[in-house]
């Protein structure tokens, strides 16, 4: 076993260079362009961005009617808004907002992979796809809570929704108290990617 | 009984947890993330998928199938330590090189010389490195149609065998190399929570009973059916959703 964990010293470098290596020979064959690569992490740093997540939270923060429109049919609701083309495109077929009320806190996982709703928040951090984390969360929600600092009351119900199948879930978080005289752009301030899949609170310090 | 389905629940992991808010944790992941979603871009069998793309005509030298299936199978296939071992993206570059060089798309040799070649260098993209013509714009224009307008497993109206509230037994199926069980809900008992509608087709056939379209349940679990007197205190339920084929009558 005293080599199985070992790395070579040059980790990094090496999967630098054979990914390199990789898109340059995928060029040269024809699969893909000497573009592809670029305009694929385009889409994802200007348009996918946890930016959609926090506009569509903050509607729903808003008005009332929207929120139960958006957990009713939440493609349907997001298509009201004014968002990049593709939130029902790749990773986005089927998105499916649960929301925080008091007593009740949701919290998305993966526990075979690292399902995510791009059209959303963009591509998934790494605490999320830690294998660590899946295995916790499944099993003791309030603990894993507790050490990433949301404290939560016994009482309050934990919704863990382990996205084994199509849909790709997402948290709509409780809106803070004290923010009634907060602009849209201050209230999309408090949203974060963590608060929208149930690892943090809206406005929490972290 | 493999560790990657048994992920959710595996005990004696250390705590507490940081989160690593970081997407990439180097600059080369990038670059692998990329590939994968301009292979999935150009899957051959988006040609019949919903929507469907005239793939046919892409002028891409790619003609075989590539989806999150198999990325996931890859990562299945792996030794349990390894899949421990290696971070997320080192096992996205492993897995699809192994796959286009089993394909036939490059060479192990070619491969690893260029890797020689390139190491230490700045990296440049490869394109401006190489010199290669573009004029292939078509490919691009699939890829990003694929990402707005997806790949939906969504088929006909579902006629499902269960119904919302009805308690249902998870199967114990044997798991091959590749399932949407998670080990921890194997021979369960749930409650459905929700049924959804129309039925769900997955990429393939997994072996498990999976791929041809069927209805898909939100199962609802209480903490002590699924992890016993030791389960964690307070109220918690855990929500999966599941195919129809890992569904049984209760005992």
């Amino acid at each position: 076993m005293s080599g199985q964990f070992a790395y070579p010293q040059d980790r990094e470098q090496s999967s630098a260079a054979k990914v390199a290596a990789l898109e340059s020979l995928l060029i040269e064959k024809g699969v893909i362009t000497p573009e592809t690569v670029n305009k694929v992490l385009a889409y994802f740093e200007s348009e996918m961005t946890p930016l959609n997540g926090k506009k569509i939270v903050v509607r729903a923060w808003t008005d009332a009617g929207f929120l139960a429109r958006l957990l009713a049919d939440t493609p349907a609701a997001i298509a009201e808004l004014d968002l990049p083309k593709g939130m029902v495109g790749a990773e986005g077929e089927h998105l499916r907002a649960v929301a925080n009320a008091p007593g009740v806190h949701n919290l998305i996982i993966c526990s075979l992979c690292s399902c995510f709703p791009w059209p959303v928040l963009g591509l998934p951090p790494y605490w999320y796809k830690d294998p660590v984390f899946r295995a916790r969360a499944a099993r003791e929600p309030r603990k894993v809570l507790a050490e990433v600092g949301v404290h939560l009351p016994e009482d309050t119900e934990i919704k863990v929704w382990d996205s084994s199948g199509t849909a790709r879930w997402f948290v709509i978080p409780e809106r803070p108290t004290a923010t009634e005289d907060f602009t849209e752009a201050q209230l999309m301030e408090l949203v974060t990617t963590e608060s929208m899949m149930g690892v943090a609170l809206a406005g929490a310090r972290s | 009984m493999k560790l990657q389905h048994y992920i959710g629940g595996l005990e004696g992991l250390p705590g507490p947890l940081t989160l690593d808010r970081r997407v990439f944790a180097e600059e080369w992941e990038r670059r692998i993330l990329g590939i994968h979603v301009a292979m999935m871009g150009l899957s051959g069998h988006l040609g019949s998928s919903v929507p469907a793309y005239a793939i046919a005509d892409v002028p891409t030298t790619f003609r075989d199938m590539w989806t999150w299936a198999d990325l996931r199978a890859g990562a299945e296939a792996m030794d349990p330590f390894d899949y421990f071992k290696f971070r997320y993206y080192e096992k996205w570059l492993s897995g699809i090189t192994a796959f286009l060089v089993d394909k036939g798309y490059l060479r192990e040799d070619e491969l690893a010389s260029r890797t020689t070649e390139l190491r230490g260098q700045a990296a440049r993209p490869p394109g401006a490195r190489l010199g290669v013509a573009g004029g292939t714009v078509a490919i691009d224009e699939q890829i990003m149609a694929y990402l707005r307008n997806g790949d939906s497993p969504r088929r006909d109206v579902a006629h499902p065998k269960f119904a919302v509230g009805q308690l249902v037994r998870i199967a114990n199926l044997p798991a091959g190399a590749h399932t949407r069980l998670p080990g921890y809900l194997r021979g369960r008992s749930g409650t459905v929570a929700q049924v959804l509608e129309g039925d769900y087709a997955y990429f393939w056939r997994t072996g498990d009973g999976i791929g041809d379209p069927m209805p898909v349940y939100i199962v609802e679990f209480t903490p002590v059916e699924l992890w016993g007197p030791c389960a964690e205190p307070g109220a918690q339920t855990l929500y999966a959703e599941l195919f129809e084929a890992y569904l049984e009558e209760p005992a």
